[in-house]
């Protein structure tokens, strides 16, 4: 069996709605419905995103003790990359070039190009991306133990395709929105403006208000910019 | 639509993900960095050997101190007095025996570089171990989400202008 990372990184999403047991059958057979398919023969540029599990990185197989990941439900995505590398295309070229005596065309250096895409991409094979997440169905949470904008828009489409779940990514505001603060304090949020800090402003280090978009700037709650001023 | 809506949260409330991450750094240096969460949790928070400031427009410099102890340098004493709120900083978190490293980036309150603590002895085969991470990873959110919780009823409080924010300022200025 596969060891959960110890290390790493991860950005945290929350969902609304229902969402499948994944103790049912029925949340294996959503996750195989958007299951991983190979892009190995494929003669194009192309990518590939869907499930496996952490026990079947081919996403065939979606047993139960594959998805346990203890206090969570362990979820695993496989994003296969298919490209033509460069440098075969330029020696190519310069060799389609050197032999003729002078440049390619624009559009014969495109017929160049497409023939061997045709010849050489069924021999390329896809660079192999796993990504891991942690599904807490109780709390409606989901970690994904990635931050680029690829692995976390690739996982919102593919859960959302899975689950018809929108995920919203945990920030400083949806943080909020979801602590244990009470509905009056809930309130508040939205309309909250920085701090700037009087004693540094007396002492004149800054004397203006940090930038704010301005949809943001249209309420204020009284504990704004200026707030705490001695 | 959707992402954009998330990008913009990030925008318009990055500086309350700043201002808690100051007020940690705050908190331990001046009330030890323990924290009772709800439900009875006691954590204890410090910061570690990396801190970045933001800057506090587009075209002025951010400011990024790493190794040794920098909370203790006069770069960041000055950075706090100008009333620069801290970005990213490397906290140490411990519950009981347990202590997880992480870098936080506060705009965006993701936790970058987490080094959860060692497996349980008690872990004898790889579904232990995965329980026993996956454990430790939850805990990890838990307590964060805790701590900004925390912040928030502060911060939200009707008191805060004339309590938290003084003496969080008077703490910046230079005092105590």
């Amino acid at each position: 069996m596969a060891a959960l990372k110890k290390s790493g990184s991860f950005v945290v999403f929350h969902w609304d709605g229902k969402l499948t047991d994944p103790r049912d059958q029925a949340f294996a057979d959503a996750l195989e419905n958007r299951r991983f398919r190979t892009i190995e023969n494929a003669a194009s540029e192309e990518v590939s995103a869907g499930w496996v599990t952490a026990g079947d990185p081919t996403g065939d197989s979606f047993d139960a003790e594959d998805l346990d990941g203890g206090a969570g439900t362990w979820l695993r995505f496989r994003i296969d990359k298919k490209k033509m590398p460069m440098k075969w295309l330029q020696i190519h070229r310069d060799a389609a070039e050197k032999s003729r005596g002078k440049k390619l065309s624009a559009r014969e250096r495109r017929e160049l190009k497409d023939d061997l895409m045709e010849q050489l991409l069924p021999r390329v094979l896809p660079t192999i991306t796993l990504v891991d997440a942690l599904l807490y169905h109780d709390r409606k949470t989901v970690q994904l133990f990635a931050t680029s904008k690829t692995a976390r828009e690739t996982f919102s489409k593919l859960f959302f395709d899975t689950f018809g779940e929108p995920l919203e990514r945990a920030n400083p505001l949806q943080s909020g929105l979801r602590a244990a603060i009470g509905p009056e304090l809930r309130a508040q949020l939205d309309r909250l403006e920085p701090i700037r800090w009087p004693r540094a402003e007396k002492a004149g280090a800054l004397a203006r208000a940090p930038q704010r978009p301005a949809k943001a700037m249209a309420g204020d709650d009284g504990a704004g910019a200026g707030e705490g001023e001695a | 639509m959707k992402q954009q809506q998330q990008d913009q949260a990030v925008e318009t409330h990055g500086f309350l993900g700043e201002e808690f991450l100051t007020w940690i750094w705050w908190r331990w240096e001046t009330d030890g960095g323990e924290f009772t969460l709800p439900g009875g949790r006691v954590v204890g928070v410090a910061l570690d050997d990396f801190l970045s400031f933001a800057a506090p427009s587009d075209d002025e410099t951010e400011q990024t101190l790493r190794r040794g102890l920098p909370t203790r340098t006069a770069e960041a004493r000055t950075a706090l007095r100008q009333g620069n709120r801290l970005r990213k900083a490397r906290l140490l978190i411990a519950e009981g025996s347990r202590q997880w490293n992480a870098t936080m980036d506060a705009p965006s309150l993701t936790l970058t570089g987490v080094k959860l603590p060692e497996d349980a002895e008690e872990c004898e085969s790889d579904v232990d171990r995965n329980a026993d991470r996956s454990a430790n990873w939850l805990a990890l959110h838990e307590i964060v989400q805790g701590l900004y919780g925390m912040f928030l009823q502060a911060r939200l409080a009707p008191g805060f202008k004339t309590g938290g924010a003084e003496q969080m300022a008077r703490w910046m200025a230079g005092g105590k």
